[in-house]
């Protein structure tokens, strides 16, 4: 089975070079959710290579 | 059913005053739905926040809303980084886990907000500090509020226990001692145990600085401190000073660099969420225009009104929920956001808009505050019934040159919170009589409409319990006189220095609890608490027999209250000596100026002694003494041993004599014989007592009589006292205010009688709840204005208000759901009164309601 990653995520936002936590292969992963209270979006830094994620959602 | 428009008609000087209400429109509004008629959000925006708010109110020790978690991510990245940084100097330890806290935790932004930022990893969340109490953390583990995964968190709290403040602490007291301690009976438990902290952080060097100055000064000192250690000759006695300090400066370094970094990173979740999900034109600009300002923020210094508030919100976060928990939200908000309320909206030069949209941005910033989520212990919860957390900013007073301090961001502070209507976080207003009318109107307003803030404090004593202090100051750096002006209610009551140096730093300096109505409890029983422990809670003193007289009485009980009042303080400065060891607070040290001067961490500097104690249930004591003076050792109608009886059997079968002593006379008449002997009492034992100690700063330490939710709690941990009251009922409601019902000579004999207590005291709250009708009619302000110069002669200390009818609190009872906006002043905080449990209603609904009658409006001087 093929093994997806972070970076073929949707939700996989690379850190702009020159940011204070700029490392090659790392990103903000951006979530919308949504519960009764209203929406909101979390941020979380990944790397491009990391797998096995729930959220995952494939580029299109 | 009344309507608030039925009020009395009083003669007064020859005139017939008829109390109609002072807005014509309230004359048809029953009395039992007044406040579903206030709230008045100033946009569409506020009003869907307000509604969307996610409460972390807990009652009961439990959270209202079943949504409301412990997050796991702060726990995991310090203990992460706590694991890998073994071997380094510890304030660096410190610096790495606050940074690898920032650098990982998962950001939140949420629908519609302008002020950006939270301090866990789902906003129904809030964080652990393992660190601090392992004991705090275990009981989350064990409810449904669990971190999850449980077991990781509790592998983390297992690894933290060898490492945490309590168990560092412990080992120096005495376990019968700590066993004392740990019963909230007689003393509170100490706050190594508790984890409970609170801070004044020094927000005026982020908005002025910002931390890219603070690091350059760091980085300036450790080069300096470099150069001296290779200067000729070397000075042993004095170079190895530089090497704490190196290790203080570089942890503070690293700890800018990482806010610095995690600010920059919300501002990019603005721009991928403007960019990539949001859809509205107008939303997507101003998200966009969030990320400018995260990307300055705090690096930079401010420049206009919305870099002020975010940065004191990111500065908030970061002292009071992620360095370390604090709770409060101590600042003197109006002098700290003037500038930039000066540069935005009069000098339209940076950010520029308009009165009400400052108004608006302090709506927003009281929505935070109102859905900030506290990780403390189910005790804490419990002692705090209807709110999160202890949240109270100050305004007014008067500046460095004595004048009025009051200004136009005072007036949108008041009246945003008037328009919001939100329990936080509470307000206290400085009172002094060279304070402007207009911004006293919104002082007013906001407690006519029932909110019980602001709470009002003395302007003149608490400058010159400043300079007091400053006396004691241990490296002669104190508050001038010009800085004594700078004060604000550390937490709820008590006065401490706000600016860029001499703040509080940790619950050390003050803070924690005594119950005096317990201690003389186990006074008429020789230490012993047969009602609620079974177990010996204090020193022998002496059985009944030895108590002959009423000065024995009187012996005795000092001596249990110089033995519990030793132990709290001595186990706050063992917590302070371990603090600046192993809890060290570069952030928090990086933005005080003294700190970065000395290169000394946060918790170690002193600069400004301010030590005080928090007193709960000293009038049940008060009153007890007075009615045993009274009626055993004066009038001789029982003996102490009847006494004593009667009180094991919790009065039954001894109605009648329960009836004596619950007439005997009671505090807040101005009787004279009452008041002498609970004057003696405040100012001999209670402040006398306690202020031969010495703490850690080298100042003495006071009291700051002030209930919270503890007149509750302790109450129902405390037996049938000899004021009348049966065991378990509630205490008096804090300070110096009257026990509950017994102040029935009106409310000016209430401030006669407690302004006969003057000496040895910190502050003392007074609680007062007064008519609705009045002070909504068309004399109200005039009755408040005139009672409050009184108040100021008088030189009382404190007094806050409730002006909420008994008929809606009793139809909040009834149908709750209809009445959310309904808020009571509980003790040094206000909560809504639905979200707090039937027992605690009822406390507040029994207290006295002052009317005012024709000879309370002379001794006033009102006029009408």
């Amino acid at each position: 089975m093929e093994t997806t990653t972070c970076k073929q995520c949707t939700n996989f936002f690379p850190v702009p070079p020159g940011a204070d936590d700029y490392e090659a292969g790392k990103a903000d992963c951006v979530r919308q959710k949504e519960d009764e209270k209203g929406k909101y979006w979390l941020s979380k830094p990944v790397f491009e290579n990391s797998t096995h994620c729930e959220a995952y959602c494939a580029k299109r | 059913m009344n309507d608030i428009a039925s009020a009395k008609v009083l003669e007064y000087k020859g005139n017939t005053l008829r109390f109609t209400p002072e807005n014509p429109a309230e004359a048809t509004i029953p009395a039992d739905e007044l406040h579903e008629h206030l709230q008045k959000p100033s946009t569409a925006r506020t009003k869907r926040l307000k509604e969307r708010c996610r409460w972390k109110h807990a009652s009961a020790g439990e959270f209202i809303e079943k949504s409301v978690t412990a997050g796991i991510e702060r726990m995991r990245y310090l203990t992460e980084a706590h694991k890998a940084s073994e071997g380094q100097p510890e304030a660096i330890r410190r610096a790495l886990g606050l940074a690898n806290v920032l650098n990982k935790s998962t950001l939140v932004l949420q629908e519609d907000e302008f002020i950006v930022g939270y301090h866990a990893e789902d906003p129904n969340m809030f964080p652990l500090y393992p660190e601090l109490s392992h004991m705090a953390v275990q009981d989350y583990l064990r409810s449904d509020y669990s971190p999850q995964p449980a077991d990781e968190a509790a592998a983390i709290n297992e690894y933290w226990k060898p490492h945490s403040l309590q168990s560092k602490c412990q080992p120096y007291f005495d376990p019968a001692d700590l066993g004392r301690m740990y019963q909230v009976s007689s003393m509170e438990a100490p706050s190594f145990a508790s984890g409970y902290n609170s801070i004044v952080p020094p927000y005026e060097t982020v908005l002025e600085d910002g931390l890219l100055a603070r690091i350059k000064l760091a980085e300036k000192h450790i080069a300096e401190a470099q150069a001296d250690m290779s200067t000729f000759p070397w000075d042993g006695t004095k170079g190895l000073d530089n090497i704490a300090k190196i290790d203080n400066w570089k942890a503070m370094v690293i700890a800018c660099k990482a806010v610095i970094s995690w600010a920059r990173r919300q501002g990019r979740l603005c721009k991928i969420v403007a960019e990539n999900f949001e859809t509205d034109p107008k939303r997507q600009a101003e998200l966009l225009e969030i990320a400018d300002i995260c990307q300055r923020i705090p690096a930079e210094p401010c420049k206009g009104l919305k870099d002020a508030m975010q940065a004191k919100f990111f500065t908030f976060l970061i002292c009071h929920a992620i360095e370390r928990y604090a709770s409060g939200y101590a600042q003197k908000e109006d002098t700290l956001l003037w500038p930039y309320y000066k540069a935005s909206v009069v000098d339209k030069k940076f950010q520029p808009m308009s009165h009400m949209d400052a108004v608006e941005l302090v709506e927003m910033e009281r929505l935070k505050i109102s859905e900030h989520g506290a990780g403390k212990s189910r005790a804490y919860r419990e002692i705090f019934p209807g709110s999160n957390d202890l949240f109270i900013l100050t305004v007014g007073g008067t500046n460095a040159k004595g004048e009025d301090a009051c200004n136009d961001m005072t007036d949108a502070i008041l009246e945003a919170a008037k328009r919001i209507r939100t329990a936080e976080p509470s307000i206290v207003f400085r009172y002094s009589k060279k304070n402007r009318d207009k911004t006293l109107r919104w002082v007013f307003e906001c407690i006519r409409d029932g909110l019980g803030y602001p709470s009002i404090k003395h302007d003149e004593i608490g400058t010159e319990q400043m300079k007091e202090y400053a006396k004691f100051s241990l490296n002669g750096n104190g508050a001038t006189d010009e800085e004594a002006h700078n004060w604000v209610n550390v937490l709820c009551m008590s006065p401490g220095i706000h600016g860029r140096r001499k703040t509080q730093k940790t619950r050390s300096e003050g803070g924690g609890s005594i119950f005096p109505a317990k201690l003389l409890e186990i006074t008429l029983n020789d230490g012993y608490d047969w009602s609620y422990a079974d177990m010996q809670l204090g020193p022998k003193t002496g059985d009944l027999s030895s108590l002959k007289t009423f000065e024995d009485v009187w012996e005795a009980f000092r001596e249990q209250y110089q033995y519990a009042i030793n132990l709290c303080i001595s186990t706050k400065d063992v917590s302070r000596y371990f603090e600046q060891r192993f809890l060290q607070m570069p952030f928090v040290s990086a933005i005080d100026d003294g700190c970065m001067e000395l290169g000394m961490d946060a918790c170690a500097l002193s600069e400004q002694p301010n030590g005080w104690h928090n007193p709960i249930t000293t009038i049940v004591a008060a009153n007890s003494l007075v009615a045993i003076k009274k009626l055993v050792f004066e009038d001789k109608k029982y003996t102490l041993e009847q006494l004593s009886q009667a009180l094991k059997a919790n009065w039954e079968g001894f109605e009648e004599m329960r009836v004596d002593f619950k007439r005997a006379p009671k505090w807040g008449n101005d009787d004279d014989y009452a008041d002498s002997i609970i004057t003696r009492f405040y100012e001999e034992i209670i402040g006398g007592e306690m202020r031969k100690i010495t703490n850690y700063s080298g100042g003495p330490v006071m009291p700051t009589g002030q209930a919270v939710g503890l007149y509750m709690e302790v109450g129902s941990r405390t037996g049938p006292t000899p004021d009348g009251r049966f065991g378990g009922e509630a205490a008096d409601d804090g300070g110096i205010s009257p026990y509950m019902g017994t102040d029935k000579k009106g409310p000016t004999a209430v401030l006669r009688s407690v302004s006969k207590v003057q000496k040895n005291q910190k502050g003392n709250l007074l609680n007062q709840r007064l008519s609705v009708p009045i002070m909504r009619s068309k004399h109200g302000f005039e009755i408040w204005n005139s009672y409050m110069k009184t108040w100021h002669d008088l030189n009382i200390d404190h007094v806050q208000f409730n002006v909420v009818s008994t008929d809606e609190m009793r139809a909040a009872q009834r149908e709750p759901e209809k009445h959310h906006d309904l808020i009571v002043r509980v003790s040094g905080y206000s909560a809504r009164f639905v979200d707090i449990p039937t027992y605690g209603q009822n406390t507040i609904i029994a207290r006295q309601e002052q009317d005012f009658s024709a000879s309370d409006l002379e001794f006033l001087n009102v006029e009408l």
